[in-house]
């Protein structure tokens, strides 16, 4: 499509892009990530499968949906996304997200306030599609027209010109995953609409109406978790077989003792881990061990239920399997009679469980929940353990997970934690709450289909690898071991295929891992180094 | 036009402000509460706010005693409605225009509060020794309402109109909402260098409406202010400039609010009855009927 995209156009033109990703108009990287011939290339979608999915947005394809067949087809999803339209502003359908919703509808002035603090919108180059209100500037419109009386009618004096069709809603499926739900743009907008929570909502009303959400997200992610009791397909025998391996690893690795208890009950703390980093990042939950046996910290790992994987990737777009999902964390821990469940070092399963699920666990399903973070700080400051912080002599700089900081206001104890046992630890611009995402969130990190990968480390992630090279500016070269601590799962997902993407570990000598790996690298009683410099 | 047609057009015009602001407010006070959904910085946070840390940061948070700074609320409040602080940090380009333009509207709001105290003083009977302050004051703010107000209005159309980020989200209702007030700054400009004894004749106004009675002529730039003025207020509660009301909303009770569910409280309850409602999302994982209610759908066994 050619000229400036016009928000309209969403509904015009199906058969064309509505705007293509170009690489050229990219936000520019530091040396030496800036040379583009030297970059990994997209890959291409083939003109057979673009026969058979959608790929009317922007050349990119995260979501796989299938063409419909007829004319028919495509009219019963239209009308069924009227329906959703609807749904998601009645009181009994959506009470959870109402009110904040109609604010978002009613109340943005238009100022774009917001466009600039988008990491996508910025590192795209200012692409419109991905400007935070262009979204909700359509789901408007589209309210405004169909769902408001009169609307038609009044179509051209309220400028509710987006026509609801096929081509309108197989975009904007597409186009409600090309936000990370990060909610910096909520952040600084003066009125407090929030983007973030439009985006969100667009999800829930293609999965709660239409049965449409990303395979990862849904079928291979809440649906298993639900099923076999974790997204990575593992059941309880065998995460019992893998942490026991991590543990016997660990052992022999760090010469310390390490064991995970399982299914202990009237402890002091339920452990619950997001399953991922027990497959791709053991080092993580075997270091959780070593620190709370160290510290003597009576706690236990739960196999019943899903209580051995915290993810909820519900959060990202169904309320109800967000629901069923929290539900289920809180009810095996009730059984267990434990004092308090902790969450692991993952992002949105600390949202998910210690705030957005909070107001639903009511009755006997009240159980409290902490964050890692602070019961970590409480362990390094308490004494317990012997540290010493020149083992960590090596730039270190930290990524905030936005459900950590952003969303959930915990800041400080992981900062404390690293100025005291990190002596070259840097902070990145900006950090904290104004952070950026790091590209994975709001389930990005998981999804990988056809060519979502290449736009999801080159335009999503791009904000945060140019944050981490910038931290490291001083010593930019590869002879100097760099560390990007990020507690989260999902983040360190991201930022795994940022780094390997663009060679970074051999470009640059920057590697990344989470914070309880510091923790445990500074042991006085852990003699070899637990990081290890390599891409993993 | 009779007086007495004057009289019931702008007492119909005020009505339709007060009725609607009322019910679009209450309206938004009623939505259901919601999920948690806060957003950091939350200014209330005593000594953690001026960085966005939360009460989450304390180890057992729930063992501890919440430490809120009403000031530290307040201050940032103000600095946000007087200033408009967000705007200068992240929209510094918007800002030159957008806070002249509030400003001359805070002004003339401050303006109408001393007119409608005019008025009453009037009604009464009374003329205490502030009333020659403000005859005299009045002309000076409504002088700087119009400019301020002019300049930002102006400012924000032409920004609208060239401005190509502003642009694309643009509705015919937007700029007619601009226009409208642009239009109200204009008038009331025109009104104060044309008419002499302009404070006289509008408090004579003001007054005459306190005691329904037929208000006075008005000449006539300083009757189309009026006129411009009470449509604007009319049409104000049916249109997105409400954002003043709503700014408490998305702020109080969305980004700031953090309240953990306590057992037996007023959420819990409140919830317990939201969970009751029937759902109908018809999407086969959901598995409604229209007559399961939230309960039932989350806690039955996944269909497969």
């Amino acid at each position: 499509m050619s000229g400036p995209v016009k928000v309209k156009d969403i509904g015009a033109r199906g058969d064309e892009l509505l705007s293509r990703v170009d690489v050229d108009e990219l936000m520019p990287l530091p040396p030496p990530y800036d040379r583009l011939e030297e970059q990994p290339g997209w890959k291409e979608i083939k003109p057979e499968a673009k026969e058979r999915m959608v790929c009317n947005l922007d050349g990119v394809v995260g979501l796989s949906l299938p063409r419909p067949e007829t004319e028919a087809e495509e009219r019963r999803y239209v009308d069924q996304f009227a329906e959703g339209l609807k749904k998601l502003l009645t009181r009994e359908n959506n009470w959870t997200f109402l009110q904040p919703l109609t604010l978002a509808l009613e109340y943005c002035v238009g100022c774009q306030t917001c466009s600039d603090a988008c990491h996508i919108f910025k590192a795209s180059g200012d692409k419109e599609i991905y400007r935070p209100t262009y979204r909700s500037e359509v789901w408007r419109r589209l309210v405004k027209k169909y769902v408001t009386p009169g609307g038609r009618l009044l179509a051209p004096l309220t400028g509710a010109d987006v026509d609801l069709n096929w081509t309108t809603i197989s975009r904007l499926y597409e186009l409600a995953y090309r936000c990370n739900l990060c909610r910096r743009c909520a952040q600084v907008c003066p009125i407090g609409i929030d983007n973030g929570l439009i985006a969100h909502e667009l999800r829930k009303l293609f999965s709660q109406e239409l049965g449409w959400a990303p395979r990862e997200l849904h079928e291979k992610g809440t649906v298993l978790q639900l099923e076999v009791g974790s997204s990575t397909g593992m059941n309880q025998v065998v995460v019992k077989d893998n942490v026991e391996f991590i543990d016997e690893d660990l052992t022999e690795e760090t010469g310390i003792e390490v064991h995970s208890p399982w299914d202990k009950e009237g402890v002091d703390v339920l452990l619950i881990h997001n399953a991922g980093e027990i497959l791709a990042w053991p080092e993580n939950p075997g270091a959780f061990a070593i620190i709370l046996n160290a510290a003597g910290i009576d706690w236990t790992l739960a196999s019943e239920g899903i209580d051995y994987d915290g993810v909820n990737y519900g959060l990202f777009y169904d309320d109800v399997q967000l629901a069923r999902i929290a539900l289920k964390h809180v009810s095996t821990a009730k059984k267990l009679k434990v004092k308090k469940i902790v969450m692991g070092e993952c992002g949105h399963q600390h949202k998910a469980l210690m705030t957005v699920a909070d107001r639903i666990l009511t009755g006997d399903m009240r159980v409290q929940r902490e964050s890692c973070m602070t019961m970590l700080e409480d362990i390094v400051f308490s004494g317990k353990i012997e540290f010493d912080p020149s083992k960590n002599d090596f730039p270190v700089t930290l990524h905030d997970p936005c459900n950590i900081v952003r969303n959930l206001g915990i800041v400080e104890p992981q900062r404390r934690i690293l100025r005291h046992l990190c002596p070259q630890f840097r902070e990145m611009t900006p950090h904290g709450v104004d952070n950026y995402c790091c590209g994975g969130g709001s389930g990005f990190a998981v999804m990988s289909g056809n060519n979502f990968t290449d736009w999801r480390v080159s335009v999503a992630g791009r904000m945060k690898f140019k944050q981490i090279l910038d931290a490291f500016a001083d010593q930019p070269g590869p002879e100097v071991q760099k560390y990007v601590c990020a507690p989260c799962s999902n983040c360190k997902g991201q930022i795994r295929d940022m780094l390997q993407y663009y060679g970074a570990l051999e470009k640059s000598g920057i590697t990344y891992g989470g914070l309880v790996e510091l923790i445990v690298n500074a042991m006085v009683d852990v003699k070899e180094p637990f990081i290890k410099w390599e891409m993993h | 036009m009779s007086g007495s047609i004057v009289l019931a057009l702008s007492y119909g015009l005020l009505a339709v402000f007060v009725v609607a602001a009322v019910l679009r407010s209450v309206r938004l006070w009623r939505l259901p509460i919601h999920l948690r959904w806060e957003l950091a910085p939350i200014p209330k946070e005593k000594t953690r706010g001026r960085y966005g840390g939360s009460y989450l940061e304390e180890f057992e948070w729930w063992t501890k005693p919440r430490e809120e700074s009403m000031t530290a609320e307040l201050a940032y409040m103000l600095k946000e409605i007087v200033f408009l602080k967000a705007l200068w940090e992240h929209n510094r380009r918007l800002w030159w225009f957008s806070f002249p333009f509030h400003v001359g509207l805070y002004v003339l709001v401050a303006v109408g509060g001393l007119l409608v105290l005019a008025g009453a003083a009037g009604a009464m009977g009374l003329q205490g020794p502030g009333w020659g302050l403000m005859r005299q004051g009045l002309p000076i703010l409504i002088g700087v309402a119009c400019v301020l107000g002019t300049v930002g209005a102006l400012g924000l159309v032409v920004s609208r109109l060239f401005d190509a980020r502003l642009r694309n989200g643009t509705t015919p209702v937007a700029m007619f909402n601009l226009i409208l007030v642009l239009a109200l700054f204009v008038t009331g400009g025109v009104a104060l260098f044309s008419v002499d004894g302009y404070a006289g004749q509008a408090s004579a106004f003001a007054a005459a409406l306190f005691r329904a009675q037929p208000p006075p002529a008005l000449s006539t730039p300083l009757g189309v202010h009026v006129a411009v003025a009470l449509v604007f207020l009319a049409y104000l509660p049916f249109s997105q400039m409400m954002h003043f009301v709503a700014k408490y909303f998305t702020y109080h009770q969305v980004r700031w609010d953090d309240r953990p569910l306590e057992p037996g409280g007023a959420i819990e309850r409140e919830v317990t009855e939201l969970l009751q409602q029937p759902v109908t999302w018809a999407a086969p994982h959901v598995g409604a009927d229209g007559k399961k209610n939230w309960v039932d759908i989350a806690t039955e066994e996944v269909p497969k």
